[in-house]
């Protein structure tokens, strides 16, 4: 391992002599420190962390016994369960469509060729590191705590989140149009909105689409869990039979959602597809 | 250009224009926007909108945030104790997700595996990416218990759903030359691994690792709201005792312990590539 | 006409662009402005339709000062000026009528722009120019899909459109093949007559700007050094332009465009 090969003459004789390593010593020694402070790291939190070994050794019964418990599925409330999938679906899909329509105002905000000034640069970006610093289940509690438990709450609570992401997209979008068809539409002498309808919004549809399509795929996942909080879809029949130990549904439940995430995921990629 | 000058002041013939549609078949457009429009109609008439209730909420609401300004970190040991025990759980889970994600991308790339192995890993990828962390969460609070093994747990599976998937996907792009090489030298299955496929893929795997470390931390403050631990599990607490100034304290240190994470992992990685 | 007096431009605090500079275009004629890269001549177009704002002079079209305009005012100058890019500056995700309908857009109300609604004689204007051009085929085709020369001639189409008074050309050929790059330049003398309208090309290619325009204004330094009949461009003029000023000139001639800066 120790790289000797310095002082060796490159003659083909001398090969006893020579070692070679994979890695130059700085990458080595790169490699070694990264090695180590993951170690430490690992080692830090095994050491402080709050758990009782005998529950570890104890976990992968625990976790059997559970899957026991939870097959087969309970087929009979299969009819509550699909109705709750749509709602589900329901939800994602009004919303997906409510937060486009409000972060494109806000991406415009928040993109720097297309802002009116400074002050709604900020605006616009404030906006965006909020939606998305809070995650969807704050958000939902907060509006179940407003508009009562229902789907209601869910739809803006998932609306609030995607704003976020979907303006951040779309305002990087707008920052990376060409100049020149604009540079045109100027000169023609077009308003503003004219600029905006003919030069901008042709140059960032594709975009949009693709991240609205990449975000209802997102927001189908999200609210799946709205339910726990009170905030409609199918979380609210999983937190029910999870405490009333209907494990049995349970696991019916978890089926509907993989089949619906799986089947939404494939619609997602035919419509990229359909649309690129 | 042999035409004859034409006189710019002579009348064109009339003739029209109208911008060709996205879907050129009349029928199957008007159709497909009647279905949309029926169904946006269908779906928000199911929507329980009770204006009552919502008169209600907003008083609600405005208590709500007049308890929690201005934010009050009142106890703030209790804050460090959460957050360090989010950071513990993160580390843990991206070195259990990422290590039990290598094998398991290597089972589900098409190229490598036999088909029932293959089968198997991509429902295992499936599975894992179907269900959010939340869920996951509760299910393993369930089985092992409130506290931090149940939040390490789920984010391990979270972190198989995508690393493992990312990855298997880095796999099937892989040089196939370099493994044919090593085949024709007569080396075994595990060694072609090691020197034909691991270095391949080894930039992209450390990329994804830094990445769903990133995503864990922030995913384990969610996951404590049901039971896992962390600092979710304080916010949750201090949202419980109505106690609204601690939780917007909590919440806004969760947002600038995310943002910070980001900033660094960002940082990192666009250093490595 | 166009009346262009005293005309200065300079970026921040750095050198001017355009110093001191005067020109007149007498109603109907093609002009071609030659001049090495740098010499301020895409700066030069874009003062007269204040896509770059001057610093100082005027510029004056038909009787109209433009370099004081604002807001509307300034958009119903620019819809009289039309202009034709090197790089086309088309909307490449729109069909290439709606392209050439562009030009209508300092004319008709918001609500028409958004619908594609726009007035009968608009349509027929476009038609008629695109059959002009040789192009009208291609009405409902994307922008992007055709050839560069193609291309161009639907920017020409579209500047057309505006019904201007005037026509801009910033390096209309360039990024044209040889072939395609004469009959765009043929385009351009003849709809200068057709239309009757004065025609500004900035050209590199000096044998094209020989031969396809009446008149040739050189430009150094941010001024004009020569201005006359194609015939009178013989290689010393031409030397003048491109590369025969010596370094102390040089140095003289920026002297002058600080001190015209400055004042």
């Amino acid at each position: 391992m120790v790289s000797a090969a310095e002082d060796t003459p490159m003659a083909g004789m001398g090969a006893a002599h020579r070692a070679w390593s994979r890695h130059s010593p700085r990458e080595r020694w790169t490699r070694y420190a990264v090695t180590l402070l993951i170690g430490l790291a690992a080692y830090w939190s095994i050491y402080n962390i709050d758990i009782d070994p005998e529950w570890v050794m104890d976990a992968p019964v625990q976790i059997a016994d559970l899957f026991i418990r939870m097959s087969p599925p309970d087929m009979s409330r299969l009819p509550s369960i699909a109705s709750a999938i749509v709602e589900t679906l329901n939800i994602a899909t009004i919303a997906t469509v409510l937060g486009v329509l409000v972060s494109m105002p806000v991406a415009w905000l928040a993109a720097q060729n297309t802002t009116p000034n400074r002050a709604t640069l900020w605006l616009g970006r404030v906006i965006l590191v909020s939606s998305r610093s809070v995650n969807t289940i704050i958000w939902a509690l907060l509006f179940v705590a407003i508009f009562g438990p229902g789907a209601l709450a869910g739809i803006i609570a998932i609306m609030f989140r995607s704003i976020g992401f979907l303006g951040k997209l779309m305002s990087e979008a707008i920052e990376e149009i060409n100049r020149a068809p604009i540079e045109a539409l100027e000169a023609v002498g077009a308003s503003r909105m004219k600029i905006i309808l003919y030069g901008i919004i042709p140059q960032v549809v594709p975009t949009f689409v693709a991240v609205t399509i990449l975000r209802w795929d997102i927001n189908l996942r999200e609210s799946t869990v709205l339910g726990l909080v009170g905030a409609g879809g199918i979380g609210l029949i999983l937190q029910g039979s999870i405490d009333t130990f209907a494990w049995q549904t349970v696991s019916t439940i978890l089926l509907a959602i993989i089949a619906m995430v799986v089947a939404g995921e494939a619609l997602a990629a035919w419509l990229r597809n359909k649309v690129m | 250009m042999s035409e004859p000058v034409s006189n710019p002041l002579a009348p064109p013939a009339r003739r029209t224009w109208r911008k060709p549609s996205l879907i050129p078949n009349p029928a199957l457009r008007w159709s497909l926007i009647l279905l949309v429009i029926v169904y946006f109609v269908w779906a928000l008439s199911t929507l329980p909108f009770d204006w009552n209730r919502i008169q209600e909420g907003l008083p609600r609401a405005a208590r709500i945030f007049s308890g929690a300004f201005p934010p009050d970190l009142k106890r703030p040991e209790l804050v460090f104790t959460g957050l360090m025990e989010t950071l513990r759980i993160a580390i843990l889970s991206t070195i259990l997700g990422v290590g039990l994600s290598i094998p398991i991308a290597f089972m589900a790339a098409r190229n490598l595996a036999p088909k029932p192995v293959y089968l198997l890993g991509r429902g295992i990828i499936i599975v894992a990416r179907s269900f959010h962390p939340i869920i996951v969460a509760i299910l393993f609070v369930k089985a092992v218990g409130f506290g931090p093994l149940a939040g390490i747990l789920t984010l391990a599976i979270y972190s198989i759903g995508f690393v493992a998937k990312m990855l298997a996907e880095r796999i099937e792009e892989i040089n196939w030359g370099q493994v044919e090489a090593l085949r024709a030298a007569g080396a075994g299955y595990f060694i072609t691994l090691i020197y034909a496929v691991l270095p391949q893929i080894m930039p992209r795997q450390i990329g994804l690792t830094i990445y769903q470390f990133d995503s864990n931390l922030r995913a384990s403050a969610v996951v404590g709201i049901v039971g896992a631990g962390g600092i979710g599990a304080t916010l949750m607490n201090a949202f419980r005792r109505y106690d609204y100034d601690f939780a917007f304290a909590i919440t806004l240190i969760i947002i600038a312990a995310i943002l910070l994470s980001e900033a660094i992992s960002g940082r990192i990685r666009r250093k490595l590539w | 006409m166009l009346k262009i007096s005293n005309l200065v431009k300079c970026y921040g605090d750095s050198k001017a662009v355009l110093s001191d500079l005067n020109l007149e275009v007498p109603g109907q004629s093609c002009i071609a402005i030659i001049g090495a890269s740098g010499a301020g001549k895409s700066t030069l177009l874009r003062c007269i339709n204040r896509l770059v704002e001057p610093t100082s002079g005027t510029i004056e079209l038909n009787g109209v000062n433009l370099t004081h305009l604002q807001g509307s005012s300034l958009r119903m100058a620019r819809r009289r000026i039309g202009m034709i890019f090197q790089g086309f500056n088309l909307i490449d995700r729109l069909t290439v009528m709606e392209n050439v309908l562009s030009g209508r857009l300092g004319y008709v109300p918001f609500w028409r722009a958004a619908l594609r609604k726009y007035p009968q004689e608009d349509i027929d204007r476009a038609f008629h120019l695109m059959e002009r051009v040789g192009i009208a085929h291609y009405a409902n085709k994307r922008a992007d899909e055709l050839s560069g020369g193609e291309r161009q001639r639907v920017g020409v189409v579209r500047a057309l459109m505006q019904e201007p008074e005037i026509l801009l050309a910033d390096e209309p050929t360039a990024s044209l093949d040889p072939k395609t790059s004469v009959q765009i330049m043929e385009l351009l003398r003849s709809l200068s007559e057709e239309y009757r309208l004065p025609v500004l090309i900035n050209i590199h290619n000096v044998q094209e700007a020989k031969e396809f325009t009446q008149r040739i204004v050189g430009m150094r330094f941010g001024r004009i050094i020569f201005d006359g009949l194609p015939s009178d461009l013989d290689a010393e003029a031409m030397d003048h332009v491109y590369d025969g000023v010596p370094a102390a000139e040089r140095e003289d001639a920026q002297g002058v465009i600080l001190r015209a800066a400055a004042g």
